[in-house]
């Protein structure tokens, strides 16, 4: 039962109905605008703060940028080294062209492991390759370890946020989802008792499954190591106690060397928690006698990746370190939450990202989904300008929509090559002008207003009233005035 | 909090001449706009031309992501302003698109000799607040405005055009004019061009947040650089008798006691 | 299905066709590509020693973590003192950890590969650490012989580490100097394990050891 009264949200792009229809059960939902914009304002605040002491901020910024795009530009060499050393030192390097494959090696590395169950350390690129229902139809538990993960995985919910994925649910309803699942019938709703539920219900969990699956938050060529930063402590127990390890990462996550760290550690707590660092970050390289799972498999996973490389344009889109912050202060999230993006990646960056990652075949509503403020770019770390994405993107939607035989019957698409015939020439132009005079002079009410039009422009007016065209342009008042420049 | 340069009020550049690009939008819809920005120039000595040959910057279509529309009209504004001296322009959007969008457009669809027009062009373009305040060394206007305002920094204003402290500076220099901050001052009003469309739920929504904010001033106006944000805005406050009004700032510059502004009704 | 090395070499043909507008003529190389990336971000902190570990301490109690100072020489009376206050009898500690830190009173638990469910039912561990910053209060453990296996300085509740005021470095830079090499293990540490998930209130202690103590030992001048 889902308490949110909102139908259980699609976030597969294949599927997702496009943003704006998407958005809209989200917009009726008092309850969950108020928990997202609750959740960014505290996250926002706590950044901005952070912000403003870090003197050397924006050299940072410039800093984690150019070691981004550094690795962009040298992805191959920089995966072979990883590989290399990660071997080295004992870990098994797998390669899996696309979400299908990684699944497939997945799967077969935990019939290896003998594997029922297995605990997770939240990743987005698992979710991103629809992991949990592949390994649940192969008869094998997957057990999230977030809290969040939790209480989404036993809520039967959707994440809406990639750092904050439950900031939907409130306490009340938490405590009724563990209540439940967990059988705690005389569970407060408050969030110390639902987080020590949590506890100890993970306990056992940790204790017992012996195989893990992580991601990646950074992979270090130099060294071949691999790095999580995390706030719970779920991943330090995922990747210390179970004897089989299995880390997903997408293959834009390498870092050239260790001292890297040294700029992006900075740069993602702040942005990503408002934290000048999380509670705790873990390094590990391969395998290490004696100390953690003893068997290691790192699946690298493309996915799409290397055709938005393949973009200079777009390329800057893979610096992304999913640190959240572009959503944080998206005045476009804010209002609409996660679910509405249909992607397991929402905001701004899941606007360029999702399109991208489905060859721009779905999610093609998503580049549209922006009022282009820029507040993303001026935040994030790491500076994608995602603005610039956003319309290279639009650009590539509308090119596909010149090819398709419905396209005349889109008021939008026939609106604006209309318009454009009219920019053409000013003698067009001012004609138009006179036209939209008396046409629109037809929905023009006494008091010189519109409160009604049709079609697209019904749009407008369901919430804004549009001043009628004045009678004269202000072309037409300069010539009258008989001061015209040939 | 407003940092006021000290600036001679009068004109201190002779000669000026100016071409002003009015935009589609304010020629069809925001004459008034218009017709102060003429009154507030010819009185700090500006000497204005107008081409009636100008039509639209191609924002709309390159926003929309029909960039071969866009470029066509990007090329005919170079065409048109290549010999201008300067070019003011009152939409901050409008500017920064051509700041922005318009080198990549160019790079992509256009011939060497249109770039380097362009280049030799884009330096001699200004926002109407950049225009006072930096190329005429103007704050003070001679303007007199005796309400209580509230100003909405308008997104590409604020982050692609970087406008900082002009409008404000011209703003603490009109007379009888009480200025009163928009909580969130630097959050978008949702219009975001044809977004206000195609995502208008969206977009309602956003709009709904930040009149909160705009009417929570108590100001008897809302004024912006861009009339695009000014029409969204303005638009929900008629809607629903919110007892505010919007005005462009050209509007507020160009009021005197003599000749007081020109209204949005 | 391709196999195991087809895709390998899909990808990274698939890469290299994708930076085929990077092969211009003056393009730098790799290394002095890398060599080149802008850093004018700050590397070495201003802050007098002094202020840097008084730094520290102030961003550990402000994660709720308990610090105590000694001096050297009353680095074990300090030990058995907190451990006391914790009312801590059986701990775990680091296979290396120095002989006058295991202070008598305690059943310590020596960590030569004990099992995980004695960790679990210990009260608390005490390890040293490779260094600490000031600026993010953050206590770096490299998993040497002083410090332990990582289960050890997470499962105990109650985590005891002796940090010296030499140790203490102000920003995050200045510890990758400090690294001779890369570590192979590592953990930093920026306080207790914490969650916002819920209505964004932060609940300190999710997994991890929920109590953080720390001796500053005084040992520069």
């Amino acid at each position: 039962m889902n308490p949110t009264a909102e139908a259980r949200p699609v976030l597969d792009p294949l599927f997702a109905p496009p943003f704006p229809q998407a958005a809209l059960p989200v917009l009726r939902n008092p309850q969950l605008r108020k928990n997202v914009a609750h959740a960014i304002d505290v996250i926002q605040a706590k950044r901005a703060k952070l912000v403003a002491e870090k003197t050397d901020w924006q050299e940072l910024r410039t800093a984690a940028s150019a070691i981004r795009m550094h690795v962009l530009e040298n992805l191959g060499a920089y995966l072979e080294q990883f590989e290399a050393r990660c071997t080295a030192a004992g870990g098994v390097v797998h390669w899996a062209a696309d979400a299908a494959e990684a699944r497939r090696i997945i799967l077969d590395l935990l019939r290896q492991e003998n594997a029922s169950e297995v605990i997770k350390i939240k990743t987005m690129t698992s979710a991103e390759i629809q992991l949990n229902p592949a390994l649940e139809e192969a008869g094998i538990s997957p057990f999230e370890t977030d809290l969040a993960e939790i209480i989404l995985q036993l809520g039967e919910e959707e994440p809406s946020h990639i750092v904050v994925p439950a900031l939907h649910v409130n306490r009340s309803q938490v405590r009724e989802i563990f209540a439940r699942r967990m059988g705690l019938k005389n569970l407060s709703d408050n969030p110390k008792d639902l987080t020590n539920a949590a506890r100890t219900f993970l306990r056992q969990k940790f204790l017992t499954i012996p195989t893990a699956i992580s991601g990646a938050n950074f992979l270090i060529a130099e060294t071949g190591s691999v790095g999580v930063v995390e706030s719970e402590g779920n991943g330090r127990m995922c990747l210390t106690l179970p004897r089989a390890m299995i880390t997903l990462a997408g293959i834009e996550k390498i870092l050239p060397r260790f001292q890297d760290l040294e700029v992006m550690l900075q740069v993602l707590a702040r942005s990503a928690t408002g934290e000048r660092m999380n509670p705790y970050t873990s390094l590990w390289t391969g395998v290490t006698p004696g100390d953690g799972p003893q068997r290691f498999h790192v699946v690298l996973l493309d996915n799409g990746r290397s055709s938005i490389l393949a973009k200079p344009k777009q390329r800057q889109t893979l610096k992304c370190i999913r640190c959240a912050a572009c959503m944080n202060a998206c005045p476009v999230y804010r209002q609409t939450g996660g679910h509405a993006y249909g992607s397991v990646y929402p905001g701004p960056i899941g606007a360029i990202l999702t399109p991208q990652l489905m060859h721009m075949k779905h999610a093609q509503s998503l580049p549209f989904a922006s009022s282009l403020c820029g507040a993303c770019y001026e935040v994030c770390p790491v500076k994608i300008n995602i603005p610039e994405v956003l319309l290279e993107l639009r650009a590539q939607v509308v090119d596909q929509e010149r090819k398709q035989t419905g396209r005349i019957s889109d008021p939008m698409y026939l609106g604006l090559r209309i318009a454009n015939f009219f920019f053409a020439s000013a003698g067009r132009f001012h004609f138009a002008q006179r036209m939209g005079r008396i046409g629109l002079g037809f929905f023009t009410g006494k008091d010189g207003w519109i409160h009604s039009l049709p079609s697209v422009g019904g749009k407008w007016t369901q919430t804004r009233d549009l001043r009628g065209l004045p009678q004269q342009s202000f072309h037409e008042w300069w010539a009258a005035r008989g001061k015209e420049t040939k | 909090m407003i940092r006021v340069r000290s600036t001679i009020s009068c004109p201190s550049v002779p000669n000026m001449r100016a071409s002003l690009f009015i935009t589609c939008y304010n020629d069809t819809l925001f004459p008034e706009t218009g017709r102060s920005v003429v009154t507030l120039l010819e009185r700090v000595g500006v000497e204005l031309d107008f081409s009636p040959q100008q039509t639209c910057c191609g924002q709309m279509h390159a926003n929309s992501g029909f960039r071969s529309e866009a470029f066509s009209q990007a090329k005919r504004f170079v065409h048109l302003y290549r010999d201008a001296e300067t070019v003011v322009i009152p939409s901050s959007s409008c500017v920064a698109m051509m700041r922005d969008q318009y080198p990549g457009l160019f790079e992509e669809l256009g011939n060497d000799s249109l770039r380097k027009e362009f280049a030799a062009l884009l330096p001699r373009i200004y926002e109407l607040s950049e225009f006072l305040v930096d190329r005429l060394g103007v704050d003070d206007v001679g303007a007199y405005f005796p309400h209580r305002v509230a100003y909405h920094a308008s997104c590409h204003g604020v982050r692609l055009l970087h406008l900082g402290e002009r409008p404000y500076q011209l703003l603490a220099k009109v007379r009888g004019l009480e200025l009163v901050p928009i909580p969130n001052a630097e959050r978008c009003c949702g219009f975001g061009g044809t977004f206000s469309v195609k995502n208008a739920e969206v977009s309602s929504a956003m709009l709904a947040a930040k009149l909160q904010d705009v009417i929570s001033t108590r100001a008897e106006y809302c004024t912006a650089l861009d009339n695009s944000c000014l029409m969204h805005l303005g638009g929900a406050m008629h809607r629903q008798y919110a007892g505010m009004r919007t005005i462009h700032l050209a509007q507020i510059l160009a009021s005197t006691e003599g000749a007081p502004a020109e209204e949005t009704r | 299905m391709s196999a195991p090395a087809d895709s390998r070499q899909r990808i990274l043909d698939s890469i290299r066709g994708a930076s085929v507008d990077l092969a211009v003529k003056d393009r730098l190389d790799q290394a002095s590509a890398y060599a080149a990336l802008p850093r004018a971000y700050v590397r070495r902190g201003a802050l007098p020693r002094q202020a840097c570990v008084e730094l520290m301490m102030t961003r550990l109690r402000e994660y709720d973590a308990e610090v105590v100072e000694c001096a050297p020489a009353q680095l074990p009376a300090t030990i058995a003192a907190q451990l006391a206050a914790g009312g801590k009898r059986s701990v775990v500690a680091p296979a290396g950890l120095p002989a006058e830190w295991l202070v008598a009173g305690i059943d310590w638990k020596i960590d030569h590969d004990l099992p995980v469910a004695e960790i679990e039912a210990a009260e608390g561990v005490v390890t040293a650490c490779f260094c600490a910053v000031a600026e993010s209060g953050t206590i770096v453990l490299h998993h040497s012989a002083t410090e332990g296996r990582r289960v050890i300085s997470l499962l105990p509740d109650w985590h005891l580490c002796i940090l010296h005021s030499s140790q203490v470095v102000e920003t995050l830079p200045e510890y990758f100097d400090r690294c001779v090499k890369p570590p192979a293990l590592a953990t930093y540490v920026s306080g207790p394990s914490a969650t916002a998930d819920i209505e964004m209130t932060r609940i300190k202690g999710v997994h991890g050891p929920r109590f953080l103590n720390v001796i500053l030992v005084r040992d520069e001048g």
